[in-house]
């Protein structure tokens, strides 16, 4: 990972903060997160996870740190079992943050990073442990809700709901979740994370039958993120190719992309 | 979509749906015509657990090919599980119709009492030419001699064979090159009477990592009607849930490896180190796997001359396990390869097996699928219901749902994977008319007429089996080969030929009854496009000798007995 520029971090959060998206998160040290960036420059993995435990613990609602920390994790047990890692090397993940939420109720984000844990475990394991992770992990960003109905908070839970089969009957739950996530963001700048938002609700529509209001959603994101090769590839496709592509997107087997640097990296 | 389906619905009721034309549609659904129509049915258990079983036991629907009676033409077994239901012995009656002869054979009966019939194969344990018959069952697997005309008897008692176990699948090679058939028995539940279970708790303990399944029992051909167990001698103590068994020579040392599909958990990869004894080199071959093994079928998909192998798991909308296609890569490893070639989504797999349908010289793939097609409602809730309770002991039958007139993944459509020069696969099956919705198990590939284009015959669950004569037009070259082993076992199982024209190679095997609950026929079909002449074929028999032949003959069964070539090294 690329060093980042800390002062602009800094002025982007803030900016972040005023607009309400995230809670403060500047109490761990710049120097312990460049210095774990450092590391996870050099695959010193180890380092990285040791360093970013000791920011997070003083820091638990540290969106970067906790980014971070989850990206080492993930990064270490990949360079140890090819492709997607084994279950046992998330643990250390999961029982992290066990215990950073229970000496902190409050920490909204480490809520949301707790959450993400056991979404980055689920490639690694067999496919009903991936479902009880996937539990877990709406359990987890449910809390974060409940403490604090943020952009990201939002948007992760009813993106994770687009995840599960139809049979479950939670897609109509995930629209929710992230219709409320697009009235926040109607109300500030556009910010390149917001791409995400048009694409997951659009493909919440899609998977609740609402095809027209999914392929709208996704022309307003096309207007505003011209480029977006994610969203011209749903409007390319119809039918069953379109069944077919948002299956593929949605594979609960394929990595969920879980790094929130675009959060902090957003103008 | 709304809008489409209402299209395709007022089209059909005008009869104007588009369906493929006969001529390129190259199977035809002769299974009535054959006489070979008769259904198979689950067997309902009487005990406590009765509604929860159900559910887990939709299985014993099995088709085993082999000429019995020696007349040239491949004849069939298939199997019923119901209690007091009847196995058929299907006489080939050389016009693409059938005789059952299993009553006057002696091979009708074995699902009574406790027994329920889960698998047949064929093996010649004692090499006088004839094949013999085992029938797997849940219960007491019975091995039957055939005495020739037309009559077989029951000697597993004699043959040390004798035991209760709730066995699901059965191959046979010769894994230390002694000339005799050895048996490979896979179980899936644990040695417990399940018909009467003193305990509730004989239900898989993990939906990944189950270790109280029944493993598999290996036999070694002591001759003289005799078996013996060896399986911690080989080094195949199991206790895995296990669901079939498929032996092949990974490195082309000369020596059979065995991969073991295992439901709720690890598949195994087994080396046979060539001196009686095996090593568990699973993790190294194929990683740590926490699927649901169904079939394993070995074949050279991509004619590099290493047989890979092609498992099927379960790929539905709540578990996206996706198939095995294992690229062999030549060093005792295997990489999956199921995504790049589109084999690695078909449903809730079952068997399936390798063969060249359009004799185009690649092999292509059938699979079965689909695990209980009943009522409308779904079983997914309840079992995920199940799963997301705390603390849950799933090995205990009582915290299992019943399963009522719920279906799960039922109703899925059959694949027919056509092979595009070993890169890719094209699902062909709704063209060929092989797309039926049955709950497929077991497949067996053969040459029912003779005709040099393979014929399948697929079993289903609580159902017909489905017999397919392929009738695509001629012009395509093939041979088939059947080859008698003197020094090696007669029937030659494991024997590898290669056959060669100009700078290509083939390789093809003898094979012991891979695949889930189907045994394809004991020729060695190659299907060769436009080549109207083969160089030379060479044989390496199971006892590891090599002999070349060079006067065989193309669009024609060729028979090969062992010592009559010209060895080579």
């Amino acid at each position: 990972m690329k060093l980042r520029n800390l002062t602009l971090v800094k002025l982007i959060l803030t900016g972040l903060l005023l607009t309400g998206l995230i809670v403060p998160a500047f109490a761990a040290s710049e120097a312990e997160i460049a210095k774990a960036e450092q590391a996870m420059s050099a695959k010193d993995y180890t380092t990285a996870i040791t360093v970013l435990e000791a920011a997070l613990q003083s820091d638990p609602d540290n969106i970067r740190a906790g980014s971070d920390y989850r990206q080492a994790i993930m990064r270490k047990s990949m360079a140890a079992h090819p492709k997607e890692g084994a279950p046992a090397d998330f643990d250390r993940c999961v029982a992290f943050f066990e215990k950073l939420v229970a000496a902190n109720p409050k920490a909204s984000v480490a809520y949301l990073n707790y959450g993400f844990c056991s979404v980055d475990k689920i490639p690694a394991a067999g496919s009903i442990t991936q479902v009880l992770l996937a539990n877990a992990a709406l359990g987890q960003f449910s809390k974060s809700i409940e403490l604090k109905p943020s952009w990201i908070a939002l948007y992760t839970r009813g993106n994770s709901y687009l995840y599960w089969p139809v049979i479950f009957g939670k897609a109509g739950l995930g629209v929710a979740d992230l219709e409320r996530a697009y009235g926040m963001q109607k109300s500030e700048p556009t910010r390149a994370y917001h791409q995400r938002l048009y694409i997951s609700l659009g493909d919440g529509y899609w998977k609740t039958d609402n095809i027209d209001k999914a392929r709208a959603i996704w022309k307003e994101g096309l207007s505003k993120f011209p480029d977006s090769k994610q969203i011209k590839a749903r409007l390319d496709r119809k039918d069953d190719d379109l069944k077919s592509y948002i299956d593929d997107q949605l594979d609960p087997g394929k990595r969920v992309d879980t790094d929130l640097h675009e959060i902090w990296e957003a103008k | 979509m709304k809008r489409l389906a209402l299209a395709v619905i007022s089209f059909a009721g005008l009869g104007l749906v588009a369906q493929t034309k006969p001529a390129e549609r190259w199977f035809e659904d002769i299974t009535k015509k054959a006489g070979v129509d008769k259904k198979h049915t689950n067997r309902v258990f009487e005990n406590p657990y009765a509604t929860i079983m159900a559910g887990y036991t939709a299985l014993g629907a099995s088709v085993a090919v082999a000429d019995y009676d020696g007349d040239g033409f491949d004849d069939v077994y298939t199997t019923d599980s119901k209690a007091g239901g009847k196995n058929h012995l299907w006489r080939n009656n050389h016009d693409l119709t059938f005789t059952d002869r299993a009553e006057a054979a002696g091979v009708a009966n074995a699902n009574e009492g406790d027994n329920a019939v889960a698998d047949s194969m064929w093996f010649d344990f004692n090499n006088d030419g004839r094949p013999d018959l085992f029938v797997v069952k849940f219960g007491h697997s019975q091995l039957f001699e055939n005495l020739g005309g037309g009559k077989f008897k029951d000697i597993t008692k004699a043959a040390g064979l004798d035991r209760y176990s709730n066995a699901i699948t059965a191959i046979a090679f010769d894994y230390d090159r002694d000339g005799k058939l050895d048996l490979f028995v896979g179980s899936y539940f644990q040695p417990i009477n399940i018909f009467q279970p003193d305990s509730p708790r004989f239900f898989p303990e993990s939906f990944e990592t189950a270790n109280n399944g029944g493993g598999l029992t290996a036999y070694h051909n002591l001759g003289g009607g005799k078996f013996a167990d060896v399986t911690e001698k080989l080094g195949m103590k199991l206790s895995g849930w296990t669901l079939d068994l498929g032996h092949a020579d990974a490195d082309n040392d000369g020596f059979d490896d065995l991969y073991v599909a295992c439901d709720f958990g690890t598949d195994r990869f087994f080396h046979n180190n060539g001196n009686g004894t095996f090593t568990d080199i699973s993790e190294k071959a194929i990683g740590v796997d926490s699927k649901k093994g169904m079939n394993v079928d070995w074949g050279d998909y991509d004619n590099d001359g290493l047989l890979d192998i092609y498992v099927t798991n379960i790929t539905d909308d709540y578990m996206r396990e996706g198939n095995f296609l294992w690229h062999n890569n030549g060093n005792l490893t295997f990489s999956d390869v199921s995504r790049e070639t589109a084999t690695f989504e078909t449903g809730w797999g079952w068997g399936s097996k390798f063969f060249d349908y359009d004799n185009d010289g690649w092999l292509d793939l059938y699979v079965m699928n689909g695990w209980v097609s009943a009522g409308k409602d779904s079983y997914v809730p309840d079992i995920f219901n199940m799963v997301t309770k705390p603390g849950i002991d799933f090995a205990d039958a009582r915290n299992w749902p019943p399963m009522g007139d719920k279906s799960l993944s039922g109703y899925e459509k059959k694949r027919l994977f056509h092979n595009d020069k070993g890169q890719i696969f094209k699902d062909e099956a709704a063209r060929h008319g092989l797309d039926n919705k049955k709950d497929g198990r077991g497949i067996a590939i053969a040459d029912f007429n003779n005709d040099g284009k393979l014929d399948i015959m697929s079993a289903n669950a609580s159902s017909e089996p489905n017999l397919f004569v392929n009738t695509m037009p001629s012009g395509r070259h093939w041979i088939q080969f059947l080859l008698e082993g003197k020094q090696s076992n007669r029937s030659a199982v494991g024997a590898q030929v290669r056959l060669k024209f100009g700078e290509t190679t083939r390789l093809q095997y003898v094979s012991g009854g891979n695949s889930f609950a189907g045994q394809s026929t004991a020729r060695v079909h190659f299907g060769l496009a436009d080549t109207a002449k083969v160089d030379q074929i060479e044989v390496r028999w199971p006892t590891g000798q090599k002999e070349v032949f060079a006067s065989v003959t193309v669009d024609k069964l060729n028979k090969i007995v062992e010592g009559t070539g010209k060895k080579v090294k």
